[in-house]
């Protein structure tokens, strides 16, 4: 019988599951750094505040892992919110207002497309120009000034079914499409190809254009929802909302061990590094942390992630480039013995 | 491709001349439709508004619009300093080239744009800073409200109203904004510093906004069985902590003050969910500003330094400011 050899399957398991364990950790220092963390309520409410910034998070690791990123989440996020709310406001229905919030998404991320896609500018500076426009339309139509007044609007952003908050069972949605996208479609898997190397993708016969068109698709269905849920959980259209969302929901994905080099990632560890941060956020309230010391928290967290993940790349690497040495040295010793024997 | 890419950047370019006309028709229209005779001295003011993605400031950007029409010899034109001093400071300097008789300054940071103001002033024109004001600039004027008076006002009302070894929160405004610190150093001193009893639970930064102070509200109900009161710098933030207790019912008495004097922060003391608020009402500063500025286009004043007043609003009045927001409404 094979013999288990432990020391392989820990550095296996701690490679698939580490942020698993990190999130372990995170929770059983928070329930005993106050006694309130445990708290059913307190729990559903760190799921209801991570919704919408989770909801980005999935759109940002499709994005991330075909070697692209939209900094543009948050603007749009208001755009399609006001426009979501204003649509609410004047016909009354919320299949309107919830067409027009995802279609206002689509649109935007349409347009980073073309940008990224066509006219091959980074995806930085195309999704930084969609930023500024996207805020510019969202002031423009509002004239600057917050939408109130939204009535039934709320209930999706701050109702329940049963004792589960709708925010939370559109998060449980947009994370299992994540997860089937990325693990059981072609397109998932042209995803990792792409991010991986593009030129080989195209090499071996994907379409490369219309892979990054349909992940910048899917992530505004992602922002128009998100915008949706953002409004009616504030009660208001603000057009000066969700500033610096992308950022947040850029940290989840990162934390989440997506590699910002492409290729990698996966939505348990995006959803694993948006709970990490809400309940480091949560944590640092309710104990009250001060302003300037959780902001230089945040900020450390960030560093490690990325740290980490560029040493265990770095580890990868080097054990990949070691079995492909080892194995040619092994040919080389094979060819060597044979080249003797002839002799 | 690069056809099609310069076929874009031509229309790009078509469309921003034409909307660049259309913006001259409107500071036109502004003016009443240069209703001065041709004779008459028409005076160009430049009002540098800090940002208008600020919703006070774009209020107070479109009542300095609406009151310049007022005036048949004025033509004021309105600039956006998109909250970035560098922004704001090319624009002072461009006014300065453009020969504007008159630049009004609503700075994005205080000491950032002292030195641009203090070239208008050396260049031999006007200046007026407004909300908030740059103190100390020989020469320059100023229209504003005071951000200490405007917390102080709430502060002075709470001591009575908030109860004995009470539980409190606080939400402020930006670190270094002035009219954020200046508020909450009103409360430190009209309240706090006066109600030792009182206990503060918790105290953030909530940037102005609503949807950061809900957040910060929802984990502060989890820590504490009961707060007394939300003291918040603006009414975004209060308008943010009460809506995370709405629904529910151990929160119900629990006071909420809050500054600036928003639509929202109306409805909410009219409905009883919140205490008070202090307007700053910006007709009032654009009524200030304008009658300013003619006054010292005209020779008529050299420099003028001028407070608007700091109404408490409460539910006994909350009706009549409701009725002049509808007013500002109609504006947009």
């Amino acid at each position: 019988m094979k013999e288990i050899n432990w020391s392989q399957f820990w550095s296996t398991f701690k490679k698939t599951y580490s942020i698993y364990l990190v999130l372990l950790a995170l929770f059983i220092v928070c329930s005993f750094a106050n006694p309130n963390f445990l708290s059913v309520n307190n729990l559903t409410n760190i799921s209801t505040q991570l919704a919408v910034t989770t909801i980005l998070a999935f759109g940002q690791t499709l994005l991330i892992i075909s070697g692209m990123l939209d900094l543009s989440q948050g603007s749009v996020l208001a755009l399609s919110g006001v426009f979501a709310v204003s649509a609410y406001k004047a016909t009354g229905s919320f299949t309107v207002a919830i067409i027009t919030g995802i279609m206002t998404g689509i649109v935007c991320n349409i347009l980073n497309a073309v940008m990224v896609s066509t006219f091959k500018t980074p995806p930085f500076i195309a999704t930084l120009a969609m930023l500024t426009m996207a805020r510019g339309v969202a002031l423009l139509f509002t004239k600057g000034q917050n939408i109130l007044q939204l009535g039934d609007f709320t209930v999706l952003g701050q109702g329940s079914i049963g004792f589960v908050p709708i925010p939370v069972i559109f998060l449980i949605i947009f994370a299992v499409i994540t997860w089937y996208i990325l693990r059981h479609t072609k397109f998932g898997r042209s995803l990792f190809a792409v991010g991986g190397n593009e030129e080989a993708a195209v090499a071996s016969g994907i379409n490369v254009h219309k892979v990054k068109y349909t992940a910048f698709i899917i992530n505004g269905i992602f922002v128009g929802m998100a915008g949706i849920l953002f409004m009616s959980r504030v009660n208001a259209g603000l057009p000066n909302g969700a500033i610096n969302y992308e950022f947040t929901a850029l940290t989840a994905a990162i934390i989440g061990g997506t590699s910002f080099s492409g290729g990698i990632g996966s939505a348990g560890g995006t959803l694993a590094g948006a709970f990490i941060v809400g309940f480091l956020d949560n944590i640092m309230n309710l104990t009250n942390v001060d302003s300037y010391m959780q902001q230089i928290i945040r900020g450390a967290i960030i560093a490690l992630a990325v740290i980490y993940d560029i040493r265990s790349k770095n580890r990868r690497t080097k054990s990949t480039l070691g079995r492909i040495e080892d194995k040619g040295s092994r040919r080389k010793g094979k060819g060597k013995g044979i080249t003797e024997s002839h002799k | 491709m690069k056809k099609t890419l310069l076929t874009m950047v031509s229309m790009l370019l078509v469309t921003g001349m034409l909307a660049g006309c259309g913006n001259s028709d409107k500071v036109n229209s502004a003016n009443g439709g240069e209703k001065a005779n041709s004779g008459d001295k028409v005076y160009k003011i430049a009002y540098i508004a800090r940002a208008q993605s600020d919703s006070f400031a774009a209020w107070l950007a479109n009542a300095v619009k609406e009151e310049a029409k007022k005036y048949p010899d004025i033509k004021l034109e309105v600039f956006d300093g998109q909250a970035n001093d560098d922004k704001e400071n090319s624009m002072i300097e461009n006014a300065i080239t453009n020969k504007f008789d008159l630049v009004i300054v609503q700075p994005n940071n205080g000491e950032a744009q002292r030195p641009y103001v203090e070239k208008v002033i050396k260049d031999g024109k006007f200046a007026i800073t407004t909300n908030a004001r740059i103190t100390g600039i020989e020469g320059a004027s100023s229209v504003d409200a005071d951000p200490y008076e405007q917390a102080g006002v709430n502060a002075r009302a709470a001591l009575d109203q908030i109860p004995q070894n009470a539980k409190v929160v606080v939400l402020n405004g930006p670190s270094g904004n002035f009219h954020a610190d200046k508020r909450r150093e009103s409360w430190q001193k009209e309240f706090f510093d006066k109600r030792p009893d009182v206990q503060i639970v918790g105290e953030q930064i909530a940037n102005w906004n609503k949807d950061e102070a809900m957040k910060y509200m929802e984990d502060w109900v989890q820590a504490n069985d009961k707060i007394d009161a939300v003291i918040s710098m603006n009414d975004n933030m209060a308008a943010g902590a009460v809506e995370a207790v709405k629904d529910n019912s151990k929160f119900d008495g629990m006071l909420a003050y809050g500054v600036d004097g928003t639509l929202e922060a109306f409805q909410l003391i009219k409905e009883g969910k919140m205490t008070s608020t202090c307007l700053q009402n910006a007709f009032e500063l654009a009524e200030k500003l304008l009658d300013t500025s003619s006054k010292l286009l005209t020779g008529a004043e050299k420099q003028v330094d001028t407070d608007i007043g700091n109404p408490l609003i409460t539910k006994d009045n909350v009706d009549e400011y409701i009725a002049l927001l509808e007013k500002a409404e109609a504006l947009k």
